[in-house]
Formats: C-alpha cells, sequence, structure tokens
C-alpha cells in the first residue's frame, strides 16, 4: 500500500515538474491520497518546477531555441557550482515547514537576530532602520544562560479544535483586534509574509501599553515567541519570511537551525525559556540547575 | 554636542558613595584620538588624576571603568575592557567577550565608570538610560555562576512587561476550561547580560577577576578585587537601543565579510585555545611544566592530555560563541572523573593559559613518582584524570573568580619551594602542596579566597607570597623561584623556548602580558613591525575586539570604525596611532603610580631568574635559556633600542615630549613625563 501510495505521489510530483497539473490540483490530489496538508506542501516544494515563473509548458521558452531543444532531464546549467547557495531570489518560498534549531549546535552569536532585526526594521521603519541595527525589531531572539543558548522565536502552536475548541494560534485566538492571522499562499508579500505562516497586522495591533494579550498567553502557556518593537511596541510575530527565514539563510552553524518539514502540531514543540534553558542544561550537563 | 555614531558619546558615572549617577559626554576629538575601551579608559586615568601615586588602588577614589568601543554592538568579536589602578598598583586593562559588551551599547553607553565604595553589597542594574543600585545582600558570597543567573533575571525591558490583563472572556470556553493555572506570566525571556566578581573580589584577593557567562574573565591584574573593594558584585545590563551606525550598510557589509572569512578558520572552529597545547607549546618547548622547570614532556604521549583533538573526545558538550563571531572558541565542558571532588563538574574548556599554568604546571600530567623527563605509562584514563583535575582547577578558579594565569604561577611557586625543601607544610597551615595533588590545590585556593590563615598572604599573589617566604625563612634564593614579571604571573608562553622573545614581556605594557602583539617582530628583533603589532593589538582592545579575529580584521579597521562613526578622515594610520596613545599613557601611568625613579631597577627588570640561568632540561630547545644568559643584552641593548623606536628616553623609556606632541596627548601626559624624565 505505502508502496502504492510513494509511487503514486511520484507521479503527481513529475506532473506537477512538468506543470501538467498545478500546485493546487497537486495538493488537491495529494491529501486525497491521505496525506496531511503540510506534508503535501513539502511535497510540493520537492518537486522542481520547470522555471521559476509560471510560464505554461508549451510557451516558448525566453530564448530562441525550441522547447525540445532542452530535454526535462537536462543537468543544470554548469556554470553553477554545486556547492553555492543559489541566489536568494531564485529560492523558493515553502509551506508547510517550521523552524527546527538545536542548542547544542547554536553558538549563540546572534547573527539570525541581527540580520532578522534589520530586515524588518527596514520594512517597518526604514527612516530608523537606516540609522543602524537595533535587536529589538528581531523576531528571533537567541537567549543564553551560563553555558546554554537557546533560540526564542515563535513556535507555530495551534490549539486543537477537539480539546479547546479552536485550530488557531493561541495568541490568535486571544487577539481582541483579529489582527493576528495566518497569510495564506498567494498573499502577503513575497520573502516576508504568506504561505501559510502568521503575521500580525500592524494597523489593527493595539500595542503593549494598551494589550499585549498575545505575550500573555504565549509566555503563560506555551513560550515567548511575541515581542514587540521599542518604537511603537507593537505585537512582532517571526513570518517564517513567508516561507525563505532569513535566519536560516545567515546561520554560520551548519544544523544549528534548519528550515524542514512540519513534523507534528507545533504545540507540542513550544517551550517556556526557563524551562527550555533548564532542560538543555540538563540534557547537556547531566545536572539540574535552576536559572 | 554632534551626536556621534558609532559610540554613544555618554559614558555613566556611577558614585556608589551618594548613590549617584552623573553621566560624562567626552568631545568628539578625545573619542577620535582614543575610541574607547583600553586608550580611553587610560585617558580618564591620567586625564583626571588617578595616576597620582595618592590614589591607593583599594580606596574609594580609584575608578574602575567597564569599557566599550565604537564598533562594539553589532560587530563582530564583542568584546569589553575593564580599565582601573589594580591592586598590584599599576595599571589594570583587561578584557573579556561576552554580550554584556554588546548590551551596554544597546542600553545608550560607551562605559560605565564606578568610583566611591558603598556602605553595603549593591549591584548596578541597567536598563537604557535608568541606571539604578539596588541591594545585593542575597547574592553577596555567591559563586560567580550562581551571582550572574541571580542577576540575569532581576532586570526587564519596557517592551518585554506588563500587567496581566487575560482573562477567560479572552478564550474559547474550551480552552479555558483546560487551561493550568496561570503563574508564568509575563517576563519569561532571558534578554539581558551581566559582569560579576566571586567570593575573591569581595574578599580582596589581589588576582580577583571579573565574570560574564560563567567563565568569560576580565581576567588579569585584579579588577575584581577593585569592584569588590567598592561592594559591588556586578552589573546586569539590558539595552533596546540599537547599535547607531554612520553607514549602516558598508557596516555590515564588511562584518559579514569579518565573518565569512572567520567561518573558514578551523583551528578555533575545531578546539578554540586548546589547539596550542601539543600542536604548538609542547613542540616549541614552551609549555609550563612543574613552574617552568621543563617546557616539553620528554614523552610527548603525556601533552595528549591537553590537547585540542584528544579534550574534544574526551569532553568537550558545546561551543560558545561572543556577539556576531563565528569562531566560537569557548567550549563547555564536563568533568568526567573517578574522584567524586571532580565529576561532573561543569566549567569550561580548559583554554590554553588554563591547560598550561592550572595543568601542566601544577604536575597534573605525569603518573605518581615520575617527573616530566620520564616516560608515561599510563593509559588514556590516566590522560582523562589529568585533564580533570585541570578542569577542575580552572572552574575553582572560575567559579571564585580568580585568575587562573596569576593563580597557576602562585600554585606552582608553593609546590616548587616544597619540592625544594624551601618551605613545608606547615608554612601552608599544613597543606602538604605536592605536584599534582588536586586536593591540596581544592584546600589552599579555598583558603586563599576565604583569606584564611597563610591565605591572606598568599592572596596577595606570587610575588608577594615569594617576598614573604624569602623573609620569613632568611632564604633569599627564594626569589628566584616566582615566574612573574613585572611582580605578575608569566602567562603559559615561555622565552626560552621557541615561543616568545623575552623583550616582547619585558616591554608589553599591560604587564606581563601575553595577548600584547607583535610576536613575529620581536622573534625576528625588528621593532618598528614589533611595535606596530603592540599598537594594533592596544586598538584592538579600544574598539574593542578579539585577538583571535586580528587576521579576519586586518586591513578592515579603520573601513569599520569610518562605516560605524562617518569620521571618513580615519586611516589604518590613525589605527596605530590610537595604540601608541595607549602605550604612552600607559606607561606613564605605570611609573608615576608606583613613584619609580630608576625604572630599569624597580621595574624593567623584575624578571624570572629563570629564564637566564635555568637550561630547559628537555624538547627541542633543551639547554636553552632567554638571551643566551645574557640579561644585560636584553635590559641594556634590546631595551634601549625598543625604547628609542617608540621615541621615548632610552635611559628610563619615558615617552618624550616631541612623541607625545605629535601623539596629541602632550596636554595630559607631558606634566607626568616631564617629571619622570
Amino acid at each position: 500500500m505505502s508502496q502504492n501510495l510513494q509511487e503514486r505521489i511520484s507521479e503527481l510530483q513529475e506532473q506537477l515538474r512538468q506543470g501538467v497539473i498545478s500546485r493546487r490540483e497537486f495538493l488537491r490530489y495529494v491529501t486525497l491520497l491521505g496525506v496531511s496538508l503540510g506534508a503535501a506542501e513539502a511535497l510540493a516544494a520537492c518537486a522542481p518546477k520547470p522555471t521559476p515563473t509560471a510560464v505554461a509548458p508549451t510557451a516558448a521558452p525566453p530564448t530562441a531555441a525550441p522547447p525540445t531543444a532542452v530535454p526535462p532531464t537536462a543537468a543544470p546549467p554548469p556554470t553553477v557550482a554545486p556547492t553555492a547557495p543559489p541566489p536568494a531570489a531564485e529560492k523558493q518560498a515553502l509551506a508547510g515547514y517550521m523552524l527546527r534549531f538545536n542548542p547544542a549546535i547554536c553558538t549563540g552569536c546572534l547573527i539570525c537576530a541581527v540580520a532578522c532585526a534589520d530586515k524588518w526594521a527596514t520594512e517597518y521603519f526604514p527612516e530608523e532602520a537606516a540609522k543602524g541595527v537595533n535587536l529589538e525589531f528581531s523576531r528571533i531572539r537567541p537567549m543564553r544562560s551560563q553555558y546554554v543558548d537557546i533560540i526564542n522565536v515563535c513556535q507555530d502552536c495551534r490549539l486543537i479544535e477537539w480539546a479547546e475548541g479552536s485550530t488557531k494560534a493561541p495568541c490568535e485566538q486571544v487577539c481582541p483586534q483579529g489582527a493576528i492571522s495566518v497569510v495564506p499562499e498567494g498573499q502577503g508579500k513575497p520573502g516576508y509574509t504568506g504561505m501559510g505562516y502568521l503575521n500580525i497586522d500592524r494597523d489593527l495591533c493595539l500595542g503593549l501599553d494598551l494589550c499585549g494579550r498575545c505575550l500573555e498567553v504565549c509566555e503563560d502557556q506555551f513560550g515567548s515567541g511575541i515581542s514587540f518593537d521599542p518604537i511603537e511596541k507593537k505585537a512582532q510575530i517571526c513570518t517564517r519570511c513567508g516561507g525563505l527565514p532569513t535566519c536560516v539563510e545567515v546561520c554560520p552553524e551548519p544544523g544549528a537551525l534548519l528550515f524542514v518539514p512540519l513534523q507534528t502540531n507545533g504545540r507540542y514543540w513550544a517551550h517556556q525559556p526557563e524551562e527550555f534553558f533548564e532542560l538543555t542544561y540538563a540534557k547537556l550537563y547531566a545536572e539540574r540547575r535552576d536559572v | 554636542m554632534a551626536e556621534l555614531k558609532g559610540a554613544t558619546g555618554k559614558i555613566a558615572r556611577v558614585d556608589l558613595t551618594t548613590k549617584k549617577v552623573t553621566v560624562v559626554e567626552p568631545p568628539e576629538e578625545v573619542y577620535k584620538k582614543f575610541l574607547g575601551g583600553e586608550a580611553l579608559g587610560l585617558y580618564f586615568m591620567v586625564a583626571e588624576g588617578l595616576i597620582d601615586p595618592k590614589v591607593e588602588p583599594f580606596s574609594p577614589q580609584n575608578m574602575v571603568q567597564f569599557m566599550i568601543g565604537p564598533v562594539t554592538g553589532v560587530a563582530p568579536n564583542a568584546r569589553s575592557v575593564i580599565v582601573t589602578k589594580s591592586a598590584y598598583n599599576f595599571m589594570t586593562v583587561t578584557t573579556s567577550g561576552g554580550r554584556a559588551a554588546s548590551e551596554l551599547k544597546f542600553a545608550g553607553w560607551d562605559g560605565i565608570q564606578v568610583v566611591g565604595k558603598s556602605d553595603k553589597p549593591v549591584y548596578i542594574a541597567v536598563v537604557d538610560d535608568n541606571i539604578e543600585i539596588r541591594d545585593a545582600s542575597h547574592i553577596w558570597g555567591m559563586s560567580t555562576e550562581e551571582a550572574e543567573l541571580e542577576l540575569l533575571k532581576s532586570v526587564l525591558a519596557p517592551n518585554e512587561y506588563r500587567e496581566s490583563i487575560l482573562t477567560e472572556a479572552d478564550m474559547t470556553p474550551e480552552w479555558a476550561a483546560l487551561r493550568p493555572p496561570k503563574g508564568k506570566g509575563i517576563g519569561a525571556k532571558r534578554l539581558a547580560a551581566a559582569w560579576v566578581i566571586g567570593p575573591g573580589g569581595e574578599n580582596g584577593v589581589w588576582y580577583a577577576n571579573v565574570i560574564t557567562e560563567g567563565a568569560r574573565a576580565h581576567g588579569r591584574y585584579g579588577a575584581g578585587a577593585i569592584v569588590g573593594s567598592k561592594n559591588l558584585k556586578g552589573i546586569v545590563i539590558r539595552g533596546t537601543k540599537g547599535h547607531v551606525l554612520a553607514d549602516k550598510g558598508k557596516f555590515l557589509q564588511l562584518a559579514r565579510e569579518i565573518q565569512a572569512s572567520e567561518a573558514t578558520n578551523y583551528f578555533w572552529r575545531s578546539f578554540g585555545t586548546a589547539g596550542i597545547g601539543a600542536r604548538c607549546a609542547n613542540s616549541e618547548d614552551a609549555f609550563p611544566i612543574r613552574n617552568w622547570q621543563w617546557g616539553a614532556w620528554a614523552d610527548p604521549t603525556v601533552v595528549k592530555a591537553l590537547e585540542g583533538p584528544w579534550m574534544d573526545a574526551a569532553s568537550f558538550v558545546k561551543q560558545m560563541a561572543c556577539p556576531g563571531c563565528t569562531l566560537h572558541c569557548m567550549y563547555l565542558t564536563e568533568i568526567t572523573s573517578k574522584d567524586p571532588l571532580m565529576d561532573g563538574v561543569v566549567t569550561d574548556m580548559p583554554d590554553w593559559e588554563a591547560m598550561g599554568q592550572v595543568g601542566g604546571n601544577l604536575g597534573y600530567c605525569e603518573l605518581e613518582g615520575m617527573t616530566p623527563s620520564d616516560p608515561f605509562t599510563g593509559d588514556h584514563w590516566d590522560l582523562m584524570e589529568a585533564l580533570a583535575k585541570t578542569q577542575y582547577t580552572t572552574f575553582l578558579h572560575d567559579s571564585n573568580g580568580l585568575d587562573y594565569i596569576e593563580g597557576g604561577a602562585l600554585l606552582a611557586l608553593l609546590m616548587e619551594l616544597i619540592q625544594r625543601n624551601l618551605i613545608t607544610p606547615a608554612d601552608l597551615d599544613g597543606i602538604n602542596l605536592k605536584w599534582g595533588d588536586v586536593h591540596a590545590v581544592d584546600a589552599i585556593v579555598k583558603k586563599i579566597v576565604r583569606k584564611e590563615g597563610i591565605g591572606a598572604v598568599l592572596a596577595k599573589g606570587t610575588w608577594e607570597t615569594a617576598k614573604y617566604f624569602a623573609e620569613k625563612k632568611g632564604k633569599p634564593e627564594i626569589m628566584n623561584y616566582p615566574s612573574t614579571g613585572h611582580r605578575y604571573g608569566q602567562p603559559a608562553h615561555d622565552v626560552r623556548g621557541f615561543d616568545k622573545d623575552a623583550l616582547e614581556y619585558v616591554t608589553v605594557v599591560r604587564p606581563c602580558e601575553h595577548t600584547g602583539g607583535g610576536g613575529a617582530g620581536f622573534l625576528k628583533k625588528d621593532y618598528p613591525a614589533a611595535i606596530a603589532g603592540q599598537n594594533t593589538q592596544a586598538t584592538h582592545n579600544s574598539l574593542v575586539i578579539c585577538s583571535f579575529a586580528a587576521g579576519n580584521w586586518a586591513g578592515k579597521i579603520a573601513a569599520m570604525v569610518q562605516a560605524a562613526t562617518g569620521w571618513t578622515d580615519f586611516t589604518e594610520d590613525d589605527v596605530v596611532k590610537v595604540g601608541a596613545r595607549a602605550y604612552a599613557l600607559g606607561r606613564i601611568f605605570n611609573l608615576t603610580t608606583q613613584g619609580i625613579k630608576d625604572p630599569k631597577k624597580e621595574w624593567d627588570t623584575l624578571f624570572p631568574h629563570r629564564w637566564f640561568y635555568d637550561p630547559l632540561p628537555t624538547g627541542s630547545g633543551k639547554g636553552r635559556v632567554a638571551y643566551d644568559g645574557k640579561p644585560e643584552v636584553l635590559y641594556d641593548e634590546a631595551l634601549p633600542a625598543y625604547w628609542k623606536t617608540r621615541g621615548w628616553s632610552e635611559d628610563k623609556g619615558v615617552p618624550l615630549a616631541d612623541t607625545l606632541k605629535d601623539l596629541g596627548i602632550d596636554d595630559i601626559a607631558e606634566p607626568y613625563a616631564a617629571k619622570l624624565r
């Protein structure tokens, strides 16, 4: 059965790759086969598209060469070194992924936070961002207690419908303004928001002085994934850069911070900072310690 | 004043006597001349009269400065520097990596200068502009690790905190029914960083240090003793203002280039300084073994216990980086030993200085009854115990807030004096301090920290201890054994083998410092190159960046300063000049504060007898001594030639009036220099 399923998925991937079916159709067929949406999106991402743009397969390629001149299995152009990462513009935004980090490998160098802060400050406060770098704009904050580095970032928790009455993120559920919501694929700003990840509408957010419910519920019951910008004090959450996370791209430590297919309900993965520190310390040094 | 970029233009002056905080705003020209860190700290020490011999190190008038520089913040390799008058009555300039340096910039300060003395233990809490002096009675007496953990949770930024407002009405009924009891609430983040002292600093041990992140130390010259003398346990900082830069794009681009080049450096990225032991020191015949009686083990198997690949295989748990650094040279370790005293203790590495000073130097690596000249007959578990002893002694010093370079020199001196029957265990309150005995080391270090019995004498460091015993026992030959330069412990680099030229230790302005730079120049007797190296290193300590990344920053320093500050006329020549100013001020400070009349007699020749008269017994440098056993060549030929190249007087090494004028520091320095000449 599983072999049949794999074969069927492979066929669908091939059809998607050749442009016979659209991405949306692929997702529909694959989920009909019993695969979760997140995993389906991951599978879709694993099927490389013939061209990065939505050019129909029958349309003439931009060059004068006839379409038959390029076999579908053609090797990538030899000018691209196999080890060189492709330019960010050519990278594909990934839906249904999660940030996975390994506190045993992370060195706490803050390079992710500097890049994140600079990117988002430039997006929302270009004048302020031109003057320098402020980590308070970062959605990802490596935190250090002695001998332990943990990454503090939204873990994309979800409530459980049959038990908790909702499938929303907890912060989304408690937001009185409806400012926190999932931005679906096809919407949002590419490279910033969308592809099924959370985002905060800054126009709707009341800010920390008036509200702060999102932070409170996150810290009380889940992790500590919400922060507030230092200027307007409005809420900030990791949007996974719409499926192209900058933090992962700049991280210098192989394996410390990964963007990988979502494995389970995010609720399971969230850690409160204190317990995360203490558990990691116990894991690394086989000893209990209160932080 | 025009708004500064890179630097903030503001230094907080905290008076612990009056409990008042004032803001010092040095003019832009002062920043341009001194940048920050070491040079700016020395500027204050001289310009504000702390150079005066009447200002006693432990007096409330002494000022202890926690300084950073214009690139500290989001630049790679952030470090901080503490500048003060040392317990040993010379200048303290001591640096450490760690996040507290960047955090201080983010809070909007270029430094914190602490004067006065609190009537009861306090700590300083910095959250942006808000600086509070808070009661520290609950953490006084704690180890550095415990105290720092307490401080880290004691401050929150305004944008991390508000009162609880969430009610069940904000949730679905099902969720509200399932919700666990509230309690953790807001304020769970841990984004602060702290500098703390341990019991050693509280009790005024002369070589106490200031620790951050559990195992990073502003290690040398007893900065912790001065902090402790003010009843100050530590400083905790949380900043939300960011790092203001003149040309952010350029700055980040250069930073990425530096980080990318660091990321290819698998010397540091593999083992940190632990790569030095076997690969350099033992082969250069410059490994401190048994108070430098040996520089190499005859059987190189022994050194395996203290080399990177072996230590990594045996004990490294996790690597840790300073802000923006991809070298991550610090490795945390957990000790595995059959001795319950040590087993399970968590510490760092040890890094190279500890491997030398509280490793080989204390005779930890040889089996019982063996000497470093004997073949090694043990197995890897014996090597594991040697490593465990070294790691435990590192922990002992870090945890109590002590410098293990000076501490290792002191313990090794005592062990050699026992070995030679120049003192007896009775002189050490019954502790038989034999080579390799970690339990005896544990006992004596705890006595030193508490200043209990003989500990009160030992707490003054290696040189004073040797003097005490030489007098008490009527044995002047004891003065042949302290491994000290300028009365302070010699680091784990020797001058008889192939590591360093003796002149480097003699001339470095931070007394007997191993990270002064210019090493290659000294070995080749190329004094202009050596001086350029020293000046550049002093500038690193003023920016403040790390010497491990010197090669990655080479050629980019002026560009980084320009991008940070907007001073487009700041060139690589200025980089060297900042360091030259620090050297001139430091030299004048050291001579003046000690009231030295004849530097050659009272200061510049205070180096180990062993350098010249005790040939290396084993290894690649077997039979070698420094300067062929002719100290007069070092002191009467090389040293004056070096001084001359610096533009200092050849008889006393005092910066000449023209030199001070060229450096633009004649206004503050010439009155003191004139008296010294």
